[in-house]
């Protein structure tokens, strides 16, 4: 027979894991559905098919390889081709439509980034809990979630990218191994050699050695500084810029310019516009407001009337804001020796949504503030977290108001992550009427040369025109107004 | 100093707090549930909706247009349209070309002509009066191609129209 004590511990510890196993219950559910959301958003023609094409054209992978590293003079992609050709293979290898195997990688990615944000924000008891149900909703619904599962690259490179940056920062909140070094370094080479904006993964370490993350040690943050080193080196030698303004469209008040025209407009004193768009990016992460640079809330004034979506949006960001920022309020001045896991978690936060904004400089785009939208609800986490700890030493009229406030944001914060689906089937129909253009009978002159550039167009073209997904005309008519930004 | 009880809860306002809180989280799980389970049957949120190929045009969804033309659905046959996306009111009886007017969707017309749709001389007098309705200006073009004149639509029956 066991000894007493020990069925009082096992008790102990399965009471403990109880809000462990609620809080994964919760995202797994969740998560469900709106993976078979992103699933049926087939491949999309802008920006994927050329990649697809390329990767089906090479008869090596080293080849492709060597060749994609001029294949432009502002961007050093390598992986984008690579893994484009890995799952082309894969298609082949499995039977499966190229389609299956290009969005079930893009679901891989929305389970990776929730199984990372639940180690992330670790519950604990039921506080934790409670707190984790509305970061969980914060994740989700933000809109620079959403930006990492819509596009496709024809992988999301930015859905890529924060994975490896909750990566890092789970690996900074565990004791310090000896391997860690090596795994922060696979991780932000992974992140680089998809796009550029995987520096973010650097700064994440960097944050995280900064506010005295356990796990960061200081091996780490070198070793990751090196990496980077040899990343800006290669595309020095390769002469490969960063693109300025003009690179790509953007936004500028309530008008969203073409690269030509912000290029004419602030390429001869871009100071001004480089701080719009660093200052825009970080109210864009924390107020939901403006989105690519486009305030709403100024268009809204001009035509005297606002969407509903745009006030969901910035009222529950607001709150969540506020949250945030009485958190901090409550914590400055305290020595950092001082300081408990908890809040060097919050610093890293702020400190990554801070420097993601400023990744903004040339041009602002919801999914370049998308690792700062991640950090957003994490910060959300240990913000509320602690707001729900000081419910006991309040009065009932304020522990109430405390309750108020927090439930309204959750159920604001609940609707915009539903309102991921629709997105996503408005989505999943634009992208499929999209491919009705490609190959036109009429206009055979626009078809790929090469043979097996033309095979794949064709094989995939009638695997998306085969699936079948829901029209916006037969979903709700308000969804539009409520959902659509 | 902690407070906490067994289950961390600290008390019954931090509970009720906490439950207040969990609320929203918990419902849009349990929607998600349920539109997954019911996802499994083909009945989750908001699937693919059964159209004749007519109301494929009309709701400006050429993709799913083409799949039925691909699976046998004749593009020059009429199939029904329901109340509301050309009509208010009432079902009708349209060709997918007259949909594509109808809908003042250029593009849904040049795929449907791409793809074997036929339009005589009648039908193109009635497809014209039928534009002037809705005006369309690149509609227009693909009718107008090779017409002389503003047509004479005093006595055309549109496709629309209500039957008595």
């Amino acid at each position: 027979m066991a000894p007493a004590h020990t069925g009082i511990v096992s008790h102990s510890v399965s009471r403990l894991k109880q809000p462990a196993l609620f809080g994964f219950l919760l995202a797994a559910l969740i998560t469900l559905p709106l993976a078979e959301s992103v699933f049926q958003v087939p491949i999309q023609v802008s920006d994927s098919l050329e990649a697809i094409g390329i990767a089906a054209k090479y008869s090596s992978a080293s080849q492709l390889l060597s060749d994609s590293l001029r294949f432009s003079t502002t961007t050093l992609r390598p992986m984008r081709y690579l893994q484009a050709r890995w799952l082309l293979d894969a298609a082949r290898r499995t039977n499966v439509t190229y389609n299956a195997v290009f969005r079930a990688a893009h679901v891989a990615l929305l389970g990776l980034l929730v199984a990372l944000f639940l180690l992330a924000v670790p519950v604990k008891n039921w506080t934790d809990l409670a707190a984790f149900s509305v970061a969980l909703l914060v994740l989700l619904g933000i809109h620079t979630f959403v930006a990492m599962l819509q596009e496709a690259f024809p992988v999301n490179h930015y859905a890529e990218v924060g994975v490896c940056a909750l990566a890092v920062f789970v690996i900074a909140r565990q004791p310090p191994r000896w391997f860690f070094p090596i795994l922060v370094c696979l991780l932000l080479a992974c992140a680089l050699s998809v796009i550029e904006s995987g520096a973010m993964v650097w700064i994440v370490a960097v944050c995280c050695a900064a506010a005295g993350m356990r796990g960061m040690t200081r091996s780490s943050v070198m070793a990751a500084t090196l990496v980077l080193g040899a990343y800006l080196l290669a595309r020095y030698a390769l002469e490969i810029s960063s693109p300025g303004i003009g690179g790509h469209g953007s936004g500028f008040g309530a008008t969203f310019y073409s690269p030509e025209d912000l290029k004419q407009r602030f390429a001869a004193h871009p100071l001004p516009f480089y701080a719009y768009n660093i200052g825009g990016a970080l109210l864009s992460i924390l107020f939901s407001e403006p989105r690519n640079g486009v305030y709403s809330l100024a268009i809204a004034r001009d035509a005297g009337v606002a969407h509903p979506v745009v006030i969901i949006n910035v009222l529950s960001s607001a709150m969540i804001t506020a949250v945030i920022v009485w958190y901090a309020a409550t914590r400055i001045g305290r020595s950092r020796a001082a300081w408990s896991d908890s809040e060097r978690a919050f610093l890293v936060s702020c400190m990554v949504i801070i420097a993601n904004a400023a990744l903004n400089a040339a041009y602002m785009k919801d999914e370049i503030i998308s690792v700062g939208g991640l950090f957003y609800a994490v910060a959300a986490f240990i913000a509320v977290r602690a707001l729900l700890d000081t419910t006991p030493r309040r009065t009932p009229t304020g522990g109430a108001l405390i309750a108020v406030l927090l439930a309204t944001s959750a159920g604001l914060w609940a609707f915009r992550a539903a309102g991921m689906h629709y997105v996503l089937r408005y989505d999943a129909f634009k992208t499929r009427n999209d491919w009705v253009e490609v190959l036109r009978p009429d206009r055979r002159e626009d078809w790929p040369r090469d043979e097996r550039e033309l095979a794949i167009t064709r094989t995939i073209r009638d695997e998306v025109i085969a699936r079948r997904v829901a029209s916006p005309s037969f979903m709700p008519r308000w969804a539009d107004r409520y959902w659509v930004e | 100093m902690s407070l906490d009880s067994g289950l961390g809860i600290r008390d019954s306002k931090v509970r009720l707090a906490g439950a207040a809180v969990m609320l929203p989280c918990v419902v849009l799980a349990a929607m998600s549930t349920w539109w997954f389970v019911a996802g499994l049957a083909g009945q989750g949120l908001w699937p693919p909706d059964d159209v004749t190929l007519a109301e494929a045009v009309a709701t400006r969804n050429n993709a799913e247009a083409l799949r039925l033309i691909a699976l046998g659905s004749d593009p020059n046959s009429p199939s029904r349209v329901r109340d509301g996306l050309l009509t208010n009111g009432y079902d009708v009886l349209v060709t997918p070309v007259e949909a594509a007017v109808g809908a003042a969707r250029a593009d849904s017309l040049r795929m449907l002509l791409a793809v074997g749709a036929r339009i005589d001389e009648r039908e193109r007098l009635v497809l014209r009066c039928y534009e002037r309705t809705r005006h369309d200006s690149s509609v227009r073009e693909i009718l107008d191609a090779g017409a002389s004149g503003e047509p004479d639509c005093a006595h055309v029956r549109l496709p629309v129209d209500r039957k008595d």
